[in-house]
């Protein structure tokens, strides 16, 4: 039994050994892969989502990743990750960068290093029709939610009366949402907008002016990775130079597109 | 070497420890009642299985064979979102007005189990000589009475074993109900993680808390037989 004890407590130790990243230079070993690996969400549009017709994930934040890997003249490879999943998969180097609509906030900043803001949405809610006026109509009911998102986070302090469900992902929530067992669905508001737009009967459910938090995204990296975090922060700058980074926007969601929405932000150093 | 700090101040007090403490809670009232009904279900579905009558004894089958080969994630998601495609409009407002998800996943969980459960229970039954069954129902007991006082005593003897295998299983299993919102202890483990990121002290006091849950179901059980049913084990 002791044999079969310290066998154990080796085993796990050395796995454990075998699971730490180095200090890593990102930058470097990308190039020499020849391949930039990014954690991508596959079920939410316009950020990353599975394309019907051509059978890849595309969007906002898959357009942000392949300027990268062009600048860096390698290829890229898509890997689908969850709110609660991206982190872990980040630190444990299953993927060089989370590009999934990641809000930056102090906390996740002490565990991995942010880029300059590429997106700037504020959260909020999804309801039936005419039944969402003020905050004040929220309270003390149910709201559906994405397990691990800041969206939790923030409904919790904005509506303490309030019963958080949380799903494993959005489409859940909002199928919670139709059948009536959630009362409003809550996340940013580009994010509702791409659920709304796909729901089956969109036409009974809207988004009210109703707003508790400013979401900025970034892209995410590994802690004290400085040489790959400035090069992002560069070629995103530079997008923003050249126009590209506002072309991005407006194609998924510009005036052409059922978002309507209006850029509101710009991508600057220091943000 | 490694190159992360643990911290299990974050899971051992204060109000991430609380959470954890609620999710215990709910895990616990989750596999406890679930238990309890998946057994009870289990015997009715095992006598019906083995009745003379033979619409009663088909429809136990089918039961048996559906439940025991869907997926039980397909199952939980089945009773909290698909129940709505079935249901009249009234009995889905109310539904919706109650702790719903809770009762989705007791439902689920009972359901799967009691397939298994029945399926144990009817080979200790057919490890009961059949010349008993005939003496009783010679000495003028029905059928059912014959089941009651007569085979299933001696039966759920034989198989106190492989139940506790599927209580076991059951506690386990409970950590599904998280997929429909369900506050259990795997959940709470992870809210603990998405706000601390210190996931590996949550989760190694999660595990910690499910092994003391299959101990205690263990322990119960063995007390169980040697007081009740006076096996001892052989030494």
């Amino acid at each position: 039994m002791k044999k079969l004890v310290t066998l154990f407590m080796v085993t796990v130790l050395a796995s454990m050994a075998a699971k730490t990243v180095l200090a890593a230079d990102t930058l470097a070993d990308v190039k020499k892969k020849g391949v930039l690996v990014a954690g991508v969400k596959d079920s939410l549009p316009p950020f990353g989502y599975v394309d019907e017709k051509t059978r890849t994930i595309v969007g906002y934040d898959i357009d942000f990743i392949n300027a990268i890997a062009k600048k860096l003249g390698v290829r890229v490879e898509l890997k689908p990750v969850t709110s609660a999943s991206r982190m872990p998969q980040l630190q444990e180097g299953h993927i060089d960068i989370i590009a999934a609509t990641m809000t930056k906030n102090p906390e996740r900043a002490k565990q991995v290093d942010f880029s300059h803001t590429y997106f700037f949405t504020g959260q909020k809610f999804i309801a039936k029709k005419g039944t969402v006026k003020s905050l004040k109509d929220l309270e003390g009911k149910k709201i559906g939610t994405a397990k691990g998102s800041t969206s939790e986070q923030n409904v919790k302090k904005a509506l303490p009366t309030a019963t958080v469900l949380s799903f494993d992902d959005y489409p859940q929530a909002l199928l919670a949402l139709e059948q009536g067992k959630v009362f409003a669905v809550t996340t940013d508001e580009a994010i509702l907008a791409g659920i709304l737009a796909k729901a089956p009967n969109k036409a009974r459910f809207e988004i009210p002016r109703v707003q508790i938090s400013d979401e900025p995204y970034g892209l995410g990296m590994r802690k004290g990775d400085k040489h790959f975090v400035d090069f992002v922060n560069k070629t995103i700058l530079d997008m923003e130079k050249s126009g590209e980074a506002a072309r991005i926007f407006n194609k998924w969601f510009g005036p052409t597109t059922q978002f309507h929405l209006h850029r509101n932000f710009k991508i600057t150093a220091g943000k | 070497m490694l190159n992360y700090q643990f911290d299990w101040s974050t899971v051992t007090s204060g109000k991430y420890f609380e959470w954890l403490a609620s999710g215990v809670k709910v895990t616990l009232q989750l596999s406890a009642l679930s238990i309890v009904l998946a057994f009870i279900l289990g015997l009715l579905i095992a006598v019906m299985r083995m009745s003379n009558n033979r619409p009663v004894r088909w429809i136990a089958h089918a039961y048996l064979e559906f439940f025991r080969n869907t997926p039980l994630l397909v199952q939980i998601f089945f009773w909290y979102f698909g129940s709505y495609k079935i249901l009249p409009t009234a009995v889905n407002d109310w539904l919706n007005s109650t702790n719903f998800e809770f009762a989705a996943a007791v439902i689920a969980l009972t359901i799967y189990t009691s397939a298994f459960i029945a399926e144990d229970i009817r080979s200790g039954v057919l490890s009961i000589p059949k010349e008993q069954m005939e003496a009783a129902r010679s000495a003028g007991f029905s059928y059912l009475r014959s089941m009651q006082y007569i085979i299933l005593p001696q039966a759920v003897r034989l198989t106190v074993p492989p139940l506790v295998n599927q209580f076991l299983n059951l506690a386990k299993n409970s950590s599904l109900a998280m997929t429909i919102g369900v506050m259990e202890l795997t959940y709470q483990a992870r809210q603990v993680e998405s706000y601390t990121f210190k996931g590996f002290e949550a989760f190694t006091a999660a595990t910690v808390v499910y092994v003391a849950i299959s101990l205690v179901i263990t322990a119960l059980v063995n007390i169980y037989n040697e007081k009740v049913l006076n096996i001892h084990k052989a030494a």
